[in-house]
């Protein structure tokens, strides 16, 4: 069995076919499931005692949860002698020197007085604690598990990519499952390491694993979410050059209100009062018209709603009017956004009549 | 498997070291040689317990190393305090399964990366403070402060145990006296449960319960309307009478196995031995992967004893099995090379016996091989005579016999000195051995045993063909004649006096033994050997 990669579109039911290869697969075949959001990992957790016998049922952990106890924990003396892991430190930083870059090297780069891991230095400490065991992390988990499952991968990054390197090279098969267009959030923000594989930067490291015949990737272009003008939509967020794969939309549901359309400001209020959108913007710096509220890209992952109400960044108006590309963190952004909503997506902006969108006005 | 044990401060245990056998350990040692409290220690890392209940709730000061423990309190009083006494076990495990991995991590005192588990009891940091007043308290008892250490309990990989892993499944088996007031150990009850399939369990808690309330509504009606009639004489409120229906009254409480129509805690303790042993050699090898058997041979039978070790013996097929035994019939039958031999706490290490040897032993399992394995210094005689002989030497050179100054002087019987040889030879034995010439050079004797012996430490002694071939032409040489004549009472004019003690082998060395305030001599390999064991 060969190593898979599954980059999927938004509401192709990525996390499901995990569950759906535990629940169907060979019940003696042992399995982990590595998940990144804490929410994420409860809700797969739920719905895998939904779906698996108790027999077929896999084990679940985050990636710190992984990294810390597979790695780390059994092995860290014969990095740092005598050293045991404490826990985690998810917010603390290192000694740092006055412009804040961190300066502290050795086992103090690493690990904090109470012997806890910095986050943010977690993968690369991983690596060099199995380094230090030679090999018995990877032997250890081969041993331990038939299959290992890693969601969420579009937000690995830095030495994450190490990690995940090693893993490909185990006897343990190992399937990947992301969607680099959403790939808002990152493991490792500060990691400086393999910085040119960021967001969508990644497909190049799958290529590179590709080559190495590390890895098989396929593509999953089928979305269960959004209607078919959402989802064409949401293609042409980026650039073809990317070569992603055109969206299909498997929905059946329509609405007297179905596709993208822009808006005027003075008439947002009318829109949420008439279609109860899912109001989003890009991030808090999105200034909103008086008394209104939204969500910012990044929280509503994972979420689905019937209608979405997007407040526009410039550079997102550059784009509806002019064509104008966005950078890859403002398109990935922007692609969570508009492909949360199963009907419609619309757009507030100043001049709703330069773009090529269909414009709302109130009296229709 | 547990492929070596490591035990720190626990009882007799100062800092013990074992590389078990894979299939059975016979582990054989004096009174306080530690053997009880080895099976404890393993018991303890694999199941976190000790007689069923968690060892947090069972830590006492006298589980602690004495002389740890008095080395401690010893150095508080001077300069430099010695860090408070903890007690380590570990267990390390075959790294051959699969389904031990997650127990593999480098956290052992050797670092090894192996899968194993680890109890460490140790000073409660959170209570450094409690434990630091203690200790300074002037009036304080040489005892430690159990109340401040705590219990931790590990996988090699550094996450803590909060139950067994279902991997290390172990059956207990402990045939001295134990009583409980369910007159049923906890083991026992935990093999019993093997038995019940949770679907049976759930129904034989409702018909419990079912009946419990029966008892209480029905059967105790009448009494609770005759307390009711006096109520107000004895409380405010109703008092009545119920079955209790709490969790302590579960059925698994109140349930016994019966043997036979007799309930088991009724059995003879032979019995209940062997039933237990039948139990567990029910539980599969892949829930009971060890057993620990504490002295088989009570309360039993020799008839019975064998078929209790033929049990054991098929138990240990694919599990591995720790055995404690006073008992040379044991340690013979399972055989001689699964000797662990423990000695105040340490193991002496036992070299490689010949299988043959193992065999021999195997067969003459009423042999007491374990006099040959627990003596500081053997003495080794072909029979009766020798053995009497030999003593009543010793005796006029010690003043007391050689029991009293650690020699066992032990008569073959058939058994051949070689086998015996071999046997002190691989546990590096101080022995000697006596023997007869027969009418051949002890050269002859000493040649086929020659690479068991060693300087110093275990030699054979053998007449001189010119003094005769055995013991009674050798010792006659040796004393005057008239004076032996006299001491044995030979009255018989015809008969030589070498004739009439071969006549009469054990009358004249038991005359010897009895009368002490003769003085005779003795051959000069008797008097050698004497010197040698002194």
């Amino acid at each position: 069995m060969t190593n898979t990669a599954t980059l999927a579109v938004a509401g192709a039911r990525k996390t499901q076919s995990i569950v759906d290869a535990c629940a169907g697969g060979d019940p003696t075949t042992r399995r982990l499931v590595v998940t990144y959001t804490l929410s994420g990992q409860l809700d797969l957790e739920e719905r895998l005692r939904a779906a698996c016998p108790p027999a077929s049922l896999p084990e679940v952990c985050g990636w710190y949860a992984f990294l810390l106890r597979h790695w780390v924990r059994p092995f860290l003396p014969l990095m740092y002698s005598g050293k045991r892991l404490g826990g985690l430190n998810f917010d603390g930083l290192p000694r740092r020197n006055s412009k804040g870059i961190v300066i502290a090297s050795g086992e103090e780069r690493f690990l904090d007085g109470d012997s806890r891991a910095y986050k943010r230095f977690l993968s690369k400490l991983a690596l060099d604690v199995a380094d230090a065991a030679d090999g018995t992390v990877i032997t250890r988990l081969q041993r331990m598990y038939d299959e290992i499952y890693v969601d969420e991968i579009q937000d690995m990054t830095g030495y994450d990519l190490d990690i995940l390197e090693r893993l490909l090279g185990s006897t343990s098969v190992i399937r990947m499952v992301g969607d680099l267009r959403q790939s808002v959030f990152s493991t490792n923000a500060q990691d400086p390491r393999h910085k040119k594989y960021r967001g969508l930067g990644m497909l190049d490291w799958f290529e590179v694993q590709k080559k190495a015949q590390r890895l098989e990737v396929h593509y999953a272009s089928t979305t269960w979410r959004s209607v078919q003008a959402v989802a064409t939509f949401s293609d042409s967020i980026f650039d073809p050059a990317l070569k992603f794969q055109a969206t299909e939309s498997a929905q059946e549901k329509s609405s007297e209100h179905d596709g993208v359309f822009a808006l005027a400001p003075e008439h947002a209020a009318a829109y949420i009062e008439h279609y109860q959108p899912f109001r989003l913007r890009q991030t808090i710096a999105t200034a909103l018209p008086q008394g209104i509220t939204a969500t910012n890209f990044g929280i509503s992952k994972g979420q689905t709603h019937d209608r979405v109400l997007i407040f526009t960044t410039k550079p997102m108006r550059d784009f509806l009017t002019k064509g104008t590309r966005l950078t890859g963190e403002s398109a990935c952004g922007l692609y969570v956004g508009v492909t949360r909503a199963i009907h419609s997506v619309a757009f507030v902006m100043p001049e709703p009549d330069a773009s090529y969108l269909t414009v709302w006005t109130p009296t229709g | 498997m547990i492929t070596r044990i490591v035990v720190r401060g626990y009882r007799l245990f100062m800092d013990f070291e074992l590389e078990p056998n894979a299939g059975t350990n016979i582990v054989v040692g004096d009174n306080e040689s530690g053997k009880s409290s080895l099976l404890e220690a393993i018991s303890l890392a694999l199941t976190g317990r000790i007689n069923g209940r968690w060892a947090q709730d069972e830590l006492n000061p006298y589980w602690f190393n004495v002389a740890a423990v008095e080395t401690y309190f010893a150095s508080l009083d001077s300069g430099s305090p010695l860090p408070p006494p903890e007690i380590l076990i570990e267990l390390y495990l075959t790294n051959n399964d699969d389904s031990l991995q997650y127990l593999l991590g480098v956290h052992n005192s050797r670092q090894d990366k192996v899968p194993g588990v680890k109890m460490h009891v140790a000073p409660n940091p959170d209570y450094a403070e409690e434990f630091a007043d203690y200790m300074a308290d002037a009036g304080r008892p040489a005892i430690l402060p159990t109340e401040w250490y705590s219990v931790d309990w590990r996988q090699f990989s550094d996450e803590r145990l909060t139950r067994r892993p279902k991997e290390l499944g172990v059956s207990v088996i402990d045939s001295r006296t134990v009583r409980s007031t369910a007159g049923i150990d906890y083991h026992t009850r935990e093999m019993l449960k093997d038995f019940i399939e949770p679907k049976e369990s759930a129904a034989v808690a409702v018909a419990h319960r079912k009946a419990r309330h029966i008892i209480s509504t029905e059967t105790l009606k009448s009494v609770n309307e005759r307390i009711a009639e006096k109520g107000d004489a004895l409380h405010d409120k109703p008092i009545g009478l119920h079955m209790d229906q709490s969790a302590s009254a579960s059925w698994e409480q109140s349930i016994v196995p019966q043997v036979a129509d007799v309930p088991f805690a009724m059995a003879g303790q032979g019995q209940q031995a062997a039933i237990k042993v039948a139990l567990a050699m029910n539980r599969s090898a892949d829930t009971t992967a060890y057993a620990l058997i504490e002295e088989p041979e009570n309360h039993l039978s020799h008839t019975r004893l064998t078929k209790l070790v033929d049990r054991i013996e098929e138990l240990a097929g694919d599990r591995q099995v720790f055995l404690t035994t006073h008992s040379s019939f044991v340690l013979n039958r399972l055989g001689l090379d699964k000797l662990v031999l423990l000695h105040r706490g340490t193991r002496v290490h036992l070299g490689a016996l010949p299988a043959d040897t193992v065999r021999y032993f195997k067969r003459l399992s009423g042999y007491d091989t374990l006099r040959l394995v627990l003596a500081e210094r053997v003495v080794m005689v072909e029979g009766p005579s020798d053995e009497m002989v030999f003593e009543r030497a010793f005796r006029d050179k010690h003043g007391k016999v050689p029991m009293a100054l650690g020699v066992d002087v032990i008569s073959m019987a058939g058994v051949s000195l070689k086998r015996g040889m071999q046997l002190c030879s691989a546990l590096k034995r101080h022995a000697a051995a006596i023997r007869d010439n027969d009418g051949k050079e002890p050269e002859h004797w000493r040649m086929p045993i020659g690479e068991l012996l060693e300087n110093g430490k275990r030699e054979i002694f053998i007449g001189e063909v010119a003094d005769g071939p055995t013991l009674e032409p050798q010792f006659a040489k040796v004393n005057n004649d008239d004076d032996l004549r006299q001491l044995f009472d030979i009255t018989d004019g015809d008969k030589a006096t070498v004739d009439w003690m071969k006549a009469h082998k054990t009358d004249w060395a038991l005359t010897l033994d009895e009368h002490p305030e003769v003085t005779v001599s003795y051959p000069g390999y008797i008097s050698d050997a004497v010197d040698f064991v002194s």
